[in-house]
């Protein structure tokens, strides 16, 4: 629209306009040359609402009266209007969004777990002891004989026991911690007349001391297989910390010993759709479908027929005995870049069974920033990341607890993964760091070390629902054929049938999946909606008003300036001056021209307006006639103009 | 006539048509600066001074584009949806719930049809694998079966023969593992003829499919050699099957009495009338309960097992096709009354000797179809022909895409799903190649290239039953005893005593009565979007429609007038001056042009005022015409000199 104005004066060259023009050139900046002039102006051209009357209307005191009135209450109201909408704005509020997508999905990652970590025959020399001792302790406190021989052996040698710290002992309930020599002296004794001993008095569970033994307490349990089974675990940990070096990864070839089929979407897997890693309680642990296979697994179809199908082997022949108390498969759904957490997220498989666990996509985006409290990928998160792959809350948090091990008990926890240079906990090179783990675990579960503070929730999260449904694989008519077929391509021992083997299926139940997504609620633009709506509502005045104000507040100080600056040269400067001066002195009043403003920098102080220009206040200016001379010198103008403007505002 | 030219000097006269009052664009644009009510645009021509104007330009024009930006923002998210959600709390309606047996056919009822492939069957699990160990009672029985047909020929293998490949030897055998089919080559071994020990696990095993001619080829492998049997053997059954009469088959599976041993709901005891049969290809007889037939729905009053449906389900495991099926059980589904079951994708399995229990959560969920998003209330915007006698689902509408693009490519309907009017199923008298056929059409359907996944849509609404699953042992060691005798005796027309292995419990109720529906309305409405555009027409420049209207009224109606009026007196003017001299004075220069334009100009006023252009123009004296129009270059070229004289000048 102002485009064609621009244009418009080409074809117009000099009209016979009706201010006449007496003034052939327009100055660049001009200015009133009064401040009466000046509001004169104001009040005929401005466009504020009420302002105008207010300031306009001083022939009436009564009509000023009540137009000022008027006025502050419009400008309050709007104000306390604007207030509550720019708090309303600055509160942040989000909506939620519920959005139903249906579309090709990337299958998720899906980890399975033999849930044994290493063959007993291969460990065996390292635990043997501990076996021994345990199995010595079963006997002690429950009368419990294992039917290896190994216990009476071990019984003639009763000192072995010593070796291992941290002995398992029964306590009286309210067990003295002050005391704990005593009460190991009267566990002792009790031990032998265990059976006048009433079950509920008593407690299993061992000892932890810090580095000097000048503090210990209990770790107590109520059940003895929970106690024998976390008294074995921590002895094993120890063991594998000192193992973990040297172990090399078992069962390389996956697809034969562990996993005897594998299909997707109808098509076999091969060796590039799964990685392998090592989880000291899970075992081997095999990764279907992550970030480093060469090509995702997309479902593009839902329906049992077109998701992962596994024949899996949960043979226990070569478990080790006290330590996995669950037999058959874990199985995990994650994201492609998230790590396994097999305690956290996992999911155990029956073996003699085809368990079919139908998924069901969710995702959940938040908005961060001022929006919520939330991470786009963890980089402003105070804890560093030993996982290495995307930020997750678990992530952080096992990372964060691993950093308050190592800074508090000096060695790393064996089921995080370390930092470089650090090595895990092992109590023949940390002898405290039981006692420790324990504190620090009791101090993490209460959020004294600040972990769950610390880690934010990630802005986006995909879950995988799951549900499964269960039938017994394989069906007695078929199963010969099948026990048959696996034993001869897989060597799979047929000694305990159903028992060894499991089936899973993994497939999107819909592809349907449900985001629920936050925006915010109220938007810049929305905000600057309201406010117009506001500001015309009560002022009708726009931006452009306030730009108009602003010009006047210009307009008044360069007035007041040039005023004090021609009052000054008059008194001082004008009899110094010289022939120049008094030449334009002598000249200005001629010309009759109003007061203008050069951009150049000599002349604010070397061309005053003059005293003439009182003169001109009678007629008014005339200056507001013609865009036309604006484009004739056009480059001239703008040079001027640029050189103009940093001193403008 | 005479009436017509009256009422057109009448309109004349009281309407009078004029132009814009400016004759020039420029004095236009300075009435309207000086009258409009927008804001910035007055101060354009009161200020004083260049750099002043040239300010409250830039600020109006930003001011503009500001509002331009702000109205496009709003506009562009004017199809936002929010979402509501409600829970009701209010008495349901019980699903429809499909229970079907894993298995779908009597195996001593097929398997007159089926024995050829048995025997084949075993035949290639014993040249293949060295199998032959069978159960006494059913070697007997493979013996008579085997002697019985000696005659017959290996038909089967010679159709699809079973290979194995060695996996280590070449790098070509190599991509057979991975599944991806490629053309035959030489290497390929047939191990149909001789004795292949498969002692190593680097062996795979598949078949070979091939078109029409057989100059394309594809084979199909698999890591083990389960899967391959099962694989081969479904083509086939497949195959056989399709020549079996549908009442056939329904005779052939397990009846309503014969599957569901008791049944309860709500508390109440029910039977096998309350179930509806439904055939399924693969599944065999499929029971459907509470499925809308009589136009009743059941409802449950209460949450909780005991006012769901309870049933005890028989499944006879020996009379499993051993392989077709290599899991025992039953599947269920939970749907809509009207909705197809696709038990075959999303069936929940149910185990044998265990009672499952499955709490419901119902989920409802409302979608705004177009402009807010793609989904569709029906068939009606959808171009594929529903072959399901059921309502509009995406599941469906992928089924009937490909069962459709199957007819049209390979001439025969699939087996698994219902037939299309005027297509038979696939078997290989009458159409030998179409298991290639397939296998390539279901390759192009997972990798998106028939179009299917382009063409169906999402369901605008649908109903969703969240389902959990908990297990028991059952029945309990103690009553075992008397709950099979009970159960035996029960269910007289089976002859033998029943096995704890024989039964599944079935409990399928609701968690609570809350009900969660998901609602998508739409965010802005008409009178939000104007008075947000108010608002930000407001706030820049203090605009209102009337400005709107103002800024075209000026802008585009009068300046346009005012160019055609221009560009009208030149052509007539040029009109005139070909016309007048002949061509005397061809060659002068440009400014004898003028001059002669300048002298036609006489005629001008005379036809403005034909054309009730306004007769004077800025109250001008009409005998002269302005010579603004036809001596621009000449006057433009004057003041433009002039300036130039005068800003050396003046600087």
């Amino acid at each position: 629209m102002k485009g064609d104005k621009r244009e418009e004066p080409e074809p117009g060259p000099e009209p016979a306009a009706p201010p006449p023009p007496t003034e052939e050139e327009e100055a660049l900046l001009e200015f009133h040359h009064s401040y009466r002039e000046l509001f004169q102006f104001f009040c005929n051209n401005t466009t504020i609402h009420g302002a105008i009357r207010l300031v306009c209307s001083q022939h009436n005191r009564m009509k000023t009266a009540f137009w000022a009135v008027l006025w502050l209450c419009t400008f309050g109201m709007m104000y306390w209007q604007f207030g509550l909408l720019f708090g309303e704005y600055f509160s942040y509020p989000v909506s939620l969004n519920i959005n139903l997508n249906s579309e090709k999905l990337v299958f998720p990652a899906v980890t399975v777990c033999t849930l044994n970590p290493y063959r007993y025959t291969e460990i065996k020399e390292e635990l043997e002891e501990l076996d021994r001792i345990t199995e010595q302790t079963l006997f002690d406190l429950y009368k419990y004989n294992s039917s290896n021989t190994l216990v009476a052996h071990a019984r003639g040698r009763r000192d072995l026991r010593e070796s291992l710290p941290h002995p398992l002992q029964r306590l009286p309930v309210p067990a003295p911690p002050h005391a704990a020599s005593r009460v190991r002296r009267s566990g002792s004794s009790l031990r032998d007349n265990n059976p006048q001993v009433n079950r509920k008095d008593w407690k299993i569970g061992f000892q932890l001391c810090n580095q000097n033994k000048s503090d210990c307490f209990y770790q107590t349990y109520s059940s003895g297989v929970d106690a024998v089974r976390e008294w074995y675990r921590f002895h094993y940990i120890n063991i594998l910390s000192r193992r973990q070096d040297t172990s090399p990864s078992l069962e390389e070839d996956a697809l034969g010993k562990f996993i005897f089929a594998c299909r997707f979407n109808q098509a076999s897997c091969n060796e590039a759709n799964y990685s392998h890693f090592h989880h000291p309680m899970y075992g081997n642990c095999y990764t279907f479908n992550d970030k480093n296979s060469s090509n995702l697994w997309m479902s593009s179809i839902s329906g049992v027929n077109n998701g992962l199908s596994l024949t899996l082997r949960t043979e226990q022949n070569d478990f080790i005995p006290l330590l996995s108390t669950v037999t058959g498969a874990r199985v995990m759904v994650h994201g492609q870049d998230e790590p396994a957490f097999m305690d956290d997220g996992g999911f155990n498989l029956r073996p003699g069974m085809e368990t079919s666990i139908s998924m069901s996509k969710e995702a959940v985006a938040r908005l961060g920033g001022d929006y919520g409290d939330c991470t786009k990928n963890g980089s402003d998160v105070p804890v560093e990341n030993l996982y290495g792959t995307k930020y997750t809350q678990q992530v952080c948090i096992h990372s964060c607890f691993q950093v308050n091990m190592i800074r508090e008990c000096g060695c790393a926890y064996i089921f995080y993964p370390p930092p470089r240079g650090v090595e895990f906990c092992d109590y023949r090179k940390h002898n405290s760091w039981g006692y420790c783990y324990y504190k620090l675990q009791d101090a993490f579960s209460s959020d004294r070390l600040g972990c769950f503070t610390k880690c934010r929730k990630p802005c986006s999260v995909t879950t995988y629902k799951l549900s499964a449904g269960y039938s017994r694989w394989p069906s007695v008519t078929s199963q010969d054929w099948v026990f048959k077929m696996l034993s001869r391509q897989n060597n799979y021992t047929i000694k305990n049938k159903r028992d060894g083997v499991a089936k899973l299926n993994i497939f999107f139940k819909e592809l349907n999946y449900k985001t629920n997504s936050e925006s915010p609620s109220v938007t810049t633009v929305t905000l600057l909606s309201n406010l117009g709506s506001q500001w015309s509502l009560w002022f009708g005045s726009s931006v452009l008003s306030v730009v108009e104000v602003a010009e006047l507040i210009f307009d008044l100080l360069a007035i007041t300036f040039l005023m004090l600056l021609r009052r000054f040269q008059s008194q001082y400067w004008s009899p110094g001056r010289g022939r120049r001066g008094a030449q334009e002195v002598a000249s200005t009043p001629a010309s009759s021209l109003p007061s203008r403003f050069c951009p150049h920098p000599a002349s604010p102080s070397s061309s005053p307006p003059g005293p003439a220009t009182s003169l001109a206040l009678s007629a008014p200016p005339p200056a507001y006639a013609t865009l036309g001379p604006r484009l004739a010198p056009s480059g001239s103008t703008e040079a001027s103009s640029s050189a103009h403007t940093p001193g403008e505002p | 006539m005479a009436a017509g030219e009256k009422i057109k000097a009448k309109i004349k006269k009281n309407l009078p048509v004029r132009g814009p009052q400016a004759p020039t664009i420029k004095e236009l644009m300075q009435w309207y600066c000086l009258n409009t009510n927008t804001h910035g645009c007055r101060r354009i021509v009161v200020s004083r001074g260049r750099l002043r104007r040239l300010l409250w330009i830039l600020f109006t024009l930003t001011a503009v584009a500001l509002i331009f930006w702000q109205c496009a923002l709003l506009i562009s998210s004017f199809y936002t949806v929010s979402v509501s959600i409600k829970v009701h709390f209010q008495k349901l309606d019980f699903p429809a719930v499909t229970i079907c047996n894993i298995n779908p056919y009597r195996y001593s009822a097929v398997r007159d049809l089926l024995a050829d492939l048995e025997k084949e069957t075993r035949g290639t699990l014993k040249t293949l694998y060295g199998f032959s160990e069978i159960t006494s009672r059913k070697r007997r029985e493979a013996e008579s079966w085997s002697s019985a047909r000696e005659g017959t020929g290996s038909k089967f293998l010679n159709l699809i023969p079973l290979l194995a490949f060695d996996k280590g030897e070449t790098s070509k055998a190599r991509d057979f593992r991975t599944g991806r089919k490629r053309k035959v080559s030489g290497r390929i071994i047939h191990k149909a003829s001789d004795v292949m020990h498969v002692h190593e696990s680097k062996e795979v095993v598949g078949f070979q499919l091939c078109s029409n001619d057989t100059s394309s080829c594809a084979v199909y492998t698999f890591s083990s050699g389960v899967n391959a049997i099962r694989e081969w053997y479904k083509l086939h059954y497949m195959n056989i099957m399709a020549q079996v009469s549908p009442e056939k088959k329904i005779n052939m599976s397990y009846s309503a009495e014969e599957l569901l041993v008791t049944c309860f709901f709500d508390g109440e005891s029910c039977d096998a009338r309350n179930f509806t049969r439904f055939h399924h290809p693969m599944y065999g007889n499929c029971y459907t309960f509470n499925n809308g037939q009589n136009e009743t729905i059941l409802s449950t009053s209460m949450g909780g097992s005991e006012y769901g449906l309870q049933v005890i389900l028989y499944i006879n495991e020996e009379e499993y096709n051993p392989f077709l099926v290599s899991s025992t059980g039953a599947k269920v589904i939970v749907h809509r009354q009207d909705e197809y079951p696709f038990i075959e994708d999303v069936g929940t399995e149910i185990e044998t000797a265990m009672a499952t229990s499955i709490g419901m959560h119902l989920t409802e969920s409302f979608k705004l179809s177009e402009p807010y998003s793609k989904c569709t209330e029906d068939w009606s915007d959808v171009l594929i022909t529903n072959i399901y006698n059921a309502t509009y689902s995406l599941q469906i509408c992928l089924h009937s895409c490909f069962q459709a693009k199957m007819v049209e490519k390979c001439g025969c309907a699939q087996f698994s799903q219902p037939l299309p009017r005027g297509a038979n199923y696939c078997n290989y008298q009458q159409h030998p190649n179409w298991m290639y056929c397939y296998y390539e059409l279901h390759q192009d359907f997972v990798r998106e290239e028939l179009g299917c996944q382009a063409l169906c849509k999402e369901a605008c609404s649908f109903k969703e039953w969240t389902l959990t699953t908990s297990l028991a042992q059952w029945p309990s060691e103690v009553s075992e005893k008397w709950l099979l005798s009970v159960l035996t005796w029960d269910q007289g027309q089976i002859k033998k005593k029943l096995n704890k292995t024989d039964l599944a419990k079935l409990l399928i109720f609701y968690k609570d009565l809350n009900q969660r529906s998901i609602v998508e309305s739409p965010a802005n409405s008409i009178e939000m979007l104007l008075s947000n555009i108010g608002g930000q027409l407001g706030l820049w420049m203090s605009c209102s429609v009337v400005c709107v209207i103002e800024i075209v009224e000026v802008f585009l109606v009068d300046s346009l007038s005012i160019v055609a009026r221009h560009q009208w007196r030149k052509a007539k003017e040029w009109w005139a001056r070909r016309q007048a001299p002949p061509w005397p004075e061809a060659p002068p220069s440009p400014q004898g042009r003028d001059n002669l334009g300048l002298d036609i100009d006489d005629d001008l006023p005379t036809f403005t005022s034909a054309l009730c252009l306004p007769p004077a123009p800025a109250a001008q004296v009409p005998g002269t015409p302005p010579p603004r129009y036809n001596t621009l270059r000449l006057e433009r070229d004057f003041p433009s000199q002039l300036a130039d004289t005068e800003v050396p000048a003046e600087s």
